[in-house]
């Protein structure tokens, strides 16, 4: 059995361990460390540091593992190691926290330095009436028009889903040029 | 449920924009310093604000001036709550459209001396006690200057007259009415050589560094993307999405 990978990331508790919990069909492996800035605390008391770990059957020839890459920028370094070879990725950024848009444009810098993967932005908390709307997001990350900002709620499974099935059309459309419903099967 | 953040994270002008686009309806809590800032949002236009000082909650500003007063401030905190009910039953106190708040907001921060330019107070400036008197934040606390001002206003002609009947200096009487103006006591009849508000061009968007980030095709080199150009087949990106969209 081959396994494919799928990335979610995201700044500081933008909710990318609710996001896998949401969506494996295992319970997760997650790897939670208390908090060490004060800041960072408020917020959250532990964050994952080395990854969470989701899992998802596809047929009997592969199996789908989605990760989680720890929230603090001191474990970037895990960064590079979790996105090699990925699919495509998930930027998760909180849409109640502007804060954390400044945080999510640094991390996406820096991920497209690491890997070429398709990825998309998926808004955290779109479920709160406060949250920023999409355009103010895609505005602020300077995210091109040709990826997909979504909605999300992170604990919503349906949400999760949508978000999912978005980024694998993303896919498909940067690799052969059209969605996933319009591909052919392999020739072999 | 709540929008948090810095003012250096995400301007009010940008706050102000949102609370437009949504149109929502809350209310928006500032702090910075001893300072506190309230602004009321009822589907999306600003209906009333507030900004009060240090532990006995002096109020500094009201309605349109409190507004243009949060506009110059950089570093604040800020909650906006959703909740409707809250600004359901509130008067409306201001009555100039947000854009002009802020256009009036960045002309100020370019010339901080000057007051709004319909209110713009001279030693001539007729003034007269505003008709609804400021109920925000359950009261006003004024202090001696100011209640000696204020009680001049109904037997002064202007602002000469007030300054010889209680022997204030003029930079004091000029600053003080300009506080009871902003605290919304004290309205200016009639002001020598008015000048209209132009509004000049807004650089209002927050300071967000330019971004080199544009996508990058898929299958181009990189350093260790070369296993997902491999294993994203046809066949198995629509096996992956049948898993996922029966789950």
């Amino acid at each position: 059995m081959e396994s494919v990978k799928i990335v979610i990331t995201g700044a500081y508790a933008a909710g990318k361990t609710s996001f896998i919990r949401s969506i494996s069909e295992i319970d997760i492996l997650s790897t939670e460390y208390e908090v060490t800035d004060e800041k960072e605390r408020q917020l959250k008391h532990q964050t994952t540091v080395a990854l969470d770990f989701g899992k998802l059957a596809i047929n009997d020839d592969y199996v789908l593992y989605i990760f989680g890459t720890p929230g603090q920028e001191r474990f970037d370094f895990m960064w590079e190691h979790l996105s090699i070879g990925c699919l495509g990725y998930v930027v998760l950024v909180d849409s109640c926290r502007p804060a954390h848009l400044n945080e999510t444009y640094r991390l996406m810098e820096r991920f497209v330095e690491i890997t070429d993967a398709p990825f998309i932005v998926a808004a955290n908390k779109q479920d709160d009436p406060t949250a920023l709307p999409l355009t103010y997001i895609r505005r602020r990350l300077q995210v091109p028009i040709e990826i997909p900002i979504v909605p999300c709620v992170a604990n919503d499974r349906e949400s999760v889903k949508s978000v999912l099935l978005t980024l694998l059309d993303h896919i498909a459309v940067q690799t052969y040029g059209q969605k996933v419903d319009d591909l052919q099967e392999d020739p072999e | 449920m709540a929008l948090e953040g810095n003012l250096q994270d995400m301007s009010l002008i940008d706050l102000i924009h949102i609370f437009r686009m949504g149109p929502k309806s809350g209310v928006l809590l500032l702090a910075d310093g001893s300072e506190h800032g309230i602004l009321y949002v009822s589907e999306g236009r600003l209906i009333d604000s507030v900004v009060v000082r240090g532990q006995e909650q002096q109020v500094v500003a009201t309605a349109e001036e409190a507004v243009i007063q949060l506009l110059q401030w950089e570093n604040a905190t800020f909650t906006f709550r959703h909740d409707p009910n809250a600004v359901v039953e509130r008067p409306t106190r201001i009555f100039h459209d947000s854009e002009w708040l802020v256009l009036e907001g960045i002309r100020r921060r370019k010339s901080p001396l000057q007051g709004p330019s319909h209110q713009r107070i001279t030693m001539d400036s007729q003034l007269e006690l505003a008709s609804l008197p400021n109920q925000a934040k359950g009261g006003v606390n004024l202090d001696l200057t100011q209640w000696r001002i204020l009680s001049q206003i109904a037997v002064s002609q202007n602002i000469r007259d007030i300054c010889d009947n209680t022997g204030l200096e003029q930079n004091t009487v000029i600053r003080t009415v300009t506080e009871l103006v902003a605290i919304g006591l004290v309205e200016v009849t009639n002001v020598l050589s008015p000048k209209p508000v132009r509004p000049k061009p807004a650089n209002q968007q927050s300071g967000h560094k330019p971004s080199s980030l544009t996508p990058v095709p898929a299958g181009s080199s990189a350093a260790s993307g070369d296993v997902s150009t491999t294993t994203s087949s046809r066949g198995l990106l629509n096996a992956i999405m049948r898993r996922v969209r029966g789950l």
